[in-house]
């Protein structure tokens, strides 16, 4: 099981990622998801989200909009994965720091904050 | 306009001198004049953070002047690496060596000539540094003893062997992983044998600090509470997360004894109603005994702060009429000149042309007129806003013009407080009251941004300067008649001191906001600018600044100097 690496992480419980960190490598920079991702179109996820957004003060430097000093609106932010590790990981580029939320927030709030972060979003043609 | 005092005429290093020994003769001379005039000792290093105790900013060194400031081309570059958040320090340079600290406390002792890096030292730094707000920039370091002292990010007291960068002791002084990453962004303050540091707080649900240390060994000597500890001042539990600290650079006064400290803002910052009373020592000017922390006098500038208007910055020494004044400007746009003994207010004037929270400051009591609470759950549009009139790149004074040169802000931010839990696993998220620092609006009629050339007691205007982004980097003003200042475009320009005229200027490559110093070696001047834009200022004034979205960051000094 060398070199299995994590893809569509949909359905992977907390077991089998436990599986993969035993018995196999992941590739650098993989966080493992304790939660499911859930549906991330849904509303009821998406407004628990917004609640993250709000109450965690990411307004503070992305806007209530996602159109504020680190514009959300125009960055292509279309993988869930991407965008969960970012949260989780904090963020270090082009000299700005967005902190890590990681242990902070759980995994679940970290989904729900990416459901509604998406919203924000468009995609790239 | 009068000065203060004229400098004595020291010797000056003219560039038609062509003798190394005898600009060698005037150098000597001038760091050995026995009645320095305030702003002029040690006239070729930049040895503290404003580089002499009563925060001018000043330097005598006249060799670059307004005559020949046109010719000056870069002598050295020195990359920081780590260009996270920036470069914000004000380097110190003593005896042709600059003590640097960039990014994750990262420290150089630098050769002053070459830029060549000398040693180097970097503290393995706890991983919440990570998660916390305030981290991983500092704004300097401080040298004295034989010693190199910084404050962390992960709130310890380090000191290094100045000529090794050995360590030599380090002293855990906040209770970091339980205060929400309370920490240290500046340096402290050597105070006789004394070393003081002061704690961030203000937007953390914590008690701000100032430590007491001992320069010598670490060990902790006294902890002052910025939060007073008085119920009618805090009611019931609300002083555990009054915020306040004094994360800015104090000030030692050796005529006095006193280090001068202005301290941050109440929490939550945007909502008072849980916390009625005066809110002390927050958002107050400080006079402490650094032997023992006991406070000598206070004045607290903005009782009961619901616009998180901080007020740490530089506090400026003058003797004027027989007078000891204490020049302090806060966030809120208000410059307060006190009695440096006692606290009294002498004047209060408006750096802030747009100021809407209050109608007005009482000049005799300090009482705020008619002051505008925002609502919970409401939208108030309140001016300045929460960034300030300005930041805490701090202005600079020279006593041949009699001027204050620093930059100003016209920026409102529309608030909407609201009610906020706290949660103890919250390191970056802070403990505000809002769900953000309010939406940045502009003000129609009036220069968002510029540098002002203002007399420090009255607030007379001279001259001003407008600017495309306010300016976030630290003043220097020298004897050769010139201001430089640097924007965060990246442009470093050097104005004449009495017009304001554009002399020269320069594209650092990256935005600016650190402070500019000057210092000399082997007869030799130079301007050292830290380049490396950053900041929170980077993350929120583009809003209302969209070209600043585009302003790359770095970790570079520059040094610049006159041809040979």
């Amino acid at each position: 099981m060398i070199g299995v690496e994590l893809i569509a992480m949909t359905r992977i419980t907390v077991t089998a990622c436990i599986a993969f960190l035993i018995f196999g490598g992941l590739p650098a920079n993989t966080h493992c998801q304790e939660a499911k991702m859930p549906d991330l179109k849904d509303p009821k996820v998406i407004e628990a989200g917004h609640e993250v957004f709000r109450s965690k003060h990411c307004s503070y430097c992305h806007g209530s909009d996602g159109n504020g000093g680190v514009n959300l609106t125009k960055r292509d932010l279309s993988d869930p994965k991407y965008v969960f590790q970012a949260i989780t990981e904090g963020r270090e580029k082009n000299g700005l720091r967005m902190p890590a939320w990681g242990g902070v927030l759980t995994d679940e709030q970290i989904w729900e904050a990416v459901a509604f972060v998406m919203t924000l979003t468009r995609p790239v043609k | 306009m009068t000065c203060d005092t004229s400098p004595a005429k020291l010797p000056t290093i003219a560039a038609s001198l062509s003798g190394v020994a005898l600009i060698g003769l005037g150098l000597v001379l001038g760091g050995t004049a026995s009645a320095q005039a305030p702003g002029t000792e040690d006239p070729n290093n930049w040895p503290q953070y404003h580089r002499t105790s009563n925060a001018w900013r000043y330097s005598p060194l006249d060799q670059i002047n307004k005559a020949n400031v046109g010719k000056l081309k870069v002598a050295w570059i020195h990359q920081g690496g780590d260009i996270t958040h920036g470069l914000q320090e004000t380097p110190i340079v003593i005896e042709g060596v600059v003590y640097s600290i960039s990014a994750n406390n990262h420290v150089s002792a630098i050769d002053a000539k070459t830029g060549r890096e000398i040693w180097s030292y970097q503290p393995k730094l706890d991983p919440i540094v990570k998660k916390v707000l305030f981290s991983p920039y500092s704004r300097g370091v401080a040298v004295g003893k034989g010693k190199v002292f910084i404050g962390t990010v992960d709130g310890r007291g380090i000191a290094l062997d100045q000529k090794t960068g050995k360590e030599v002791w380090q002293t855990q002084l906040t209770d970091f992983a339980n205060c929400h990453g309370c920490n240290f962004t500046s340096p402290p303050v050597i105070a006789g044998d004394v070393l003081t540091f002061g704690s961030t707080a203000g937007e953390l649900a914590t008690a701000g600090k100032i430590f007491g240390v001992n320069a010598d060994t670490g060990a902790k000597l006294w902890e002052f509470n910025t939060i007073k500890q008085d119920p009618k001042s805090w009611p019931e539990e609300t002083a555990i997360y009054g915020g306040g600290g004094a994360w800015m650079p104090g000030t030692y006064d050796a005529e006095t004894d006193t280090v001068f400290y202005g301290t941050g803002n109440p929490g939550k910052d945007f909502v008072g109603t849980d916390r009625p009373g005066d809110n002390l020592y927050t958002d107050t000017m400080l006079a402490l005994a650094p032997k023992t922390g006991n406070v000598k006098w206070y004045r607290q500038e903005i009782k009961h702060d619901v616009w998180d208007y901080d007020a740490p910055y530089e506090a400026l020494l003058f003797k004027r009429d027989g007078k000891d004044l204490l020049v302090h400007l806060n966030k809120s746009g208000f410059v307060f000149v006190l009695d440096k003994n006692n606290g009294n207010i002498e004047n209060i004037w408006r750096l802030s042309e747009t100021i809407n929270f209050v109608k007005d400051i009482d000049k005799k009591t300090g009482e705020l007129i008619d002051r505008v609470d925002p609502e919970i759950g409401k939208s108030t549009l309140i001016c300045p806003w929460a960034g300030g009139a300005r930041s805490w790149n701090a202005g600079a004074y020279s006593p041949k013009t009699g001027l204050w040169y620093t930059a100003a802000n016209e920026i409102c931010g529309a608030l909407t407080p609201v009610m906020q839990k706290t949660d103890p696993k919250d390191y970056g998220s802070g403990h505000i009251g809002s769900e953000d620092f309010g939406k940045l609006q502009l003000v129609p009629g009036h220069i968002p941004a510029r540098i002002d050339a203002r007399d420090p007691i009255t607030g007379e205007r001279k001259w001003t300067f407008e600017l495309k982004a306010p300016s976030c980097s630290t003043v220097l003003a020298t004897a050769g008649d010139l201001v430089f200042a640097g924007d965060p475009l990246g442009t470093i320009r050097a104005f004449d001191a009495e017009s304001g005229q554009v002399l020269w200027s320069f594209n650092t490559g990256s935005g600016m906001r650190g402070g500019i110093v000057t210092y000399a070696v082997d007869g030799k001047q130079y301007i050292l600018a830290p380049s490396g834009w950053g900041s929170y200022m980077a993350l929120l004034l583009p809003s209302v600044f969209p070209d600043l979205r585009n302003v790359p960051s770095a970790s570079t000094l520059i040094a610049f100097t006159l041809e040979d």
